[in-house]
């Protein structure tokens, strides 16, 4: 029995893949990084994908994103399958429904703050004001307001992230992708950009997934998957006792 | 739409700067090129161009206005008697020897010897009714501003040419010769100075005022036909001007190597406007490999890296007409031959801005490295 293309997501099932392999060849020497890998993301939580570097965290998050495809298994986002879409149909999904938030924050030098949060909503299609509104608020939301004029140059690494992620927020993406996000940053500024990232996932319902070898920030999230050797060893919710979900492969 | 083009451009133009410079001197130095052949070889035809005769009639083959060879007088009558034909004037031309009392040794000169009249036709655009009525005076002479060193000579100084000695009456301008110096002469006194006794009863050139001038290239047709006055054809003076021009930029080789000129400076050009913008591209590949993460597409990238290649190309291209334009009337100030027609003008540009265009394509291909899956590395 194949699967359909299309399935009926579960009202908060928003990002699933099954039996994800992942390899990167190089030469004669093929070394995997995710194997058979099944998982399934919820909406309205901050999800925190956590293990040291090398563990797969980073290609797992670009998988489940569409900015890369897997070796086999498949991945269901909102109900879609990426593996089934070409460059330009997965542009138009990334561009209708998700963000990204990454280690560095890939600022242009020549904008300012609201410049570099209306540049992809112009894309969308919003008119002047729409883009507009929606840029001030997102930044506002993330504490932005009152320096929203100011170039890159002019802002600490936290409020540059924080650029960043309003850059993303302001599009309403379901799905929000963060890599590392708090890795540049100090301890404090570090605290607050999960906060937001948190808040987010609360307020608007979406679904937030960060990758990070963090620690610290274990104690913000209401998932923490542990991953090792491209396997995930653990799944530990915050509120709950609940472990191992079955579509873990063991 | 944020113009993130425009403002990366303004916020980072010292990147940038290169790839201006390189677009605005290949824009300068085509136009310079182009002005000064076309200044030089537009010397070869200056006696058409200054002068307001629609027609020319003059021996068949003859491939320049300096190549002149005699027909017979008769055909004046014959221009004459067409009814489109509202003036007719010789154009005598004879080669000649001048040599100054200043040591300069001998210089070969051109004698053109012309109707002194105020209405005359030849170089009317040139001497004024004043300065062409001194000619009347036997032996008097004209010569350019251009050539009075060469010559070795002032305004009221002598000479002498062929054996004979004249006087200069007045300065001309502009009257510049190619390959030699010009010396303005009434028909008399180019008659004088002609040492061939075969000469008397031939003109070299005979020209013509038109009723219509829009007439010209059929009645040029009409009069063409006869050939009861021996050899002879007749050009508009268009055609003729045209002519003349060519036969110097190709005969000397001119045209192929401006042609080469032009190859090189595209070339350079374009080589250091697409590596400065390929630069400029990598310079920001994380930002883009941003954008294309949050959806915007790779065909939207692409749209900004050639709006900017288009606006390095204007500004560039606006700092060759403002240089371009300063340089012109420096030359012309300094006698410097340089003529640039609108058409030209617009072709060296558009060159301009094909080197931006073509640097922007090549740059272009450099977005490939902006993959967001690097990001995540």
């Amino acid at each position: 029995m194949s699967m359909p293309d299309v399935i009926a997501p579960s009202p908060n099932i928003t990002l699933q893949a099954r039996g994800v392999s992942k390899a990167f060849v190089s030469g004669r020497l093929r070394s995997p990084v995710l194997q058979d890998l099944s998982l399934e993301v919820h909406a309205g939580e901050l999800t925190l994908i956590s293990g040291p570097s090398g563990c797969g965290k980073s290609t797992l998050l670009s998988i489940l994103s569409g900015l890369q495809s897997p070796d086999t298994g498949s991945v269901h986002a909102l109900g879609m399958a990426l593996s089934g879409l070409n460059r330009r149909q997965t542009e138009h999904f990334r561009l209708q429904h998700t963000g990204f938030v990454f280690q560095g924050f890939n600022l242009f030098p020549a904008l300012n703050a609201l410049e570099q949060v209306e540049l992809p909503l112009g894309y969308l299609g919003l008119d002047r004001t729409e883009t507009r509104r929606r840029a001030a608020a997102s930044l506002e939301e993330v504490g932005l307001g009152p320096r929203m004029h100011l170039r890159p140059a002019e802002l600490s690494g936290g409020e540059k992230q924080r650029v960043a992620i309003a850059r993303a927020l302001a599009k309403e993406p379901e799905l929000l992708f963060a890599d590392e996000p708090t890795s540049a940053l100090d301890a404090a500024n570090g605290q607050t950009i999960i906060g937001i990232l948190h808040t987010i996932a609360r307020t608007h319902g979406a679904t937030v997934l960060c990758v990070s070898h963090d620690p610290r920030l274990v104690a913000h999230a209401d998932r923490v998957l542990a991953m090792e050797d491209g396997r995930i060893l653990s799944d530990r919710r915050r509120d709950a006792t609940h472990v191992a979900s079955p579509e873990i492969s063991s | 739409m944020v113009a993130l083009a425009r403002k990366t451009l303004i916020h980072e133009w010292r990147r940038f700067l290169p790839a201006i410079l390189a677009v605005g001197f290949a824009g300068l130095l085509q136009l310079l090129q182009a002005a000064l052949v076309l200044g030089i070889f537009g010397s070869a035809s200056v006696y058409i161009t200054k002068s307001s005769a629609d027609i020319w009639a003059g021996y068949p083959g003859t491939q320049s206005v300096s190549l002149g060879q005699p027909i017979n007088r008769d055909v004046a009558m014959h221009l004459r008697m067409d009814p489109a034909v509202s003036r007719v004037e010789p154009f005598d031309w004879v080669d000649g020897n001048w040599r100054g009392t200043q040591g300069t040794g001998g210089v070969p000169v051109f004698i053109c010897g012309i109707d002194p009249n105020p209405d005359g036709l030849m170089f009317s655009q040139a001497l004024s009714p004043e300065l062409r009525a001194r000619l009347k005076e036997p032996g008097a002479v004209i010569v350019d501003q251009a050539d009075l060193s060469s010559l070795g000579v002032k305004l009221g100084g002598t000479g002498v040419i062929n054996g004979q000695r004249v006087h200069v009456v007045g300065i001309s301008h502009g009257l510049r010769a190619l390959g030699g110096v010009n010396v303005m002469t009434s028909l008399d006194t180019a008659r004088m100075l002609d040492g061939d006794p075969e000469d008397t009863d031939r003109m070299t050139f005979y020209v013509a005022k038109l009723r219509d001038p829009a007439m010209a290239a059929s009645v040029a047709e009409r009069l063409r036909g006869a050939s009861t006055f021996g050899p002879y054809t007749v050009w508009t003076a268009d055609d003729f001007a045209r002519r003349s021009q060519m036969y110097w930029i190709l005969d000397t080789g001119a045209g192929a190597g401006v042609l080469f000129l032009a190859g090189i400076v595209f070339l350079v050009g374009a080589v250091i406007t697409s590596q400065t913008l390929m630069a400029a591209v990598i310079g920001s590949i994380r930002e883009y490999a941003t954008l294309n993460a949050l959806g915007v597409g790779v065909g939207s990238l692409r749209k900004v890296v050639m709006e900017q290649a288009f606006w390095v190309g204007a500004i560039g291209l606006l700092g060759s007409i403002v240089l371009g334009v300063l340089l012109l009337l420096l030359a012309r100030s300094h006698d410097v031959p340089v003529t640039l027609d609108p058409i030209t003008a617009v072709v060296c540009l558009l060159l301009g801005m094909g080197l931006a265009i073509v640097s922007g394509l090549a740059a272009m291909r450099s977005l490939r490295r902006a993959d967001p899956a690097s990001l995540l590395r």
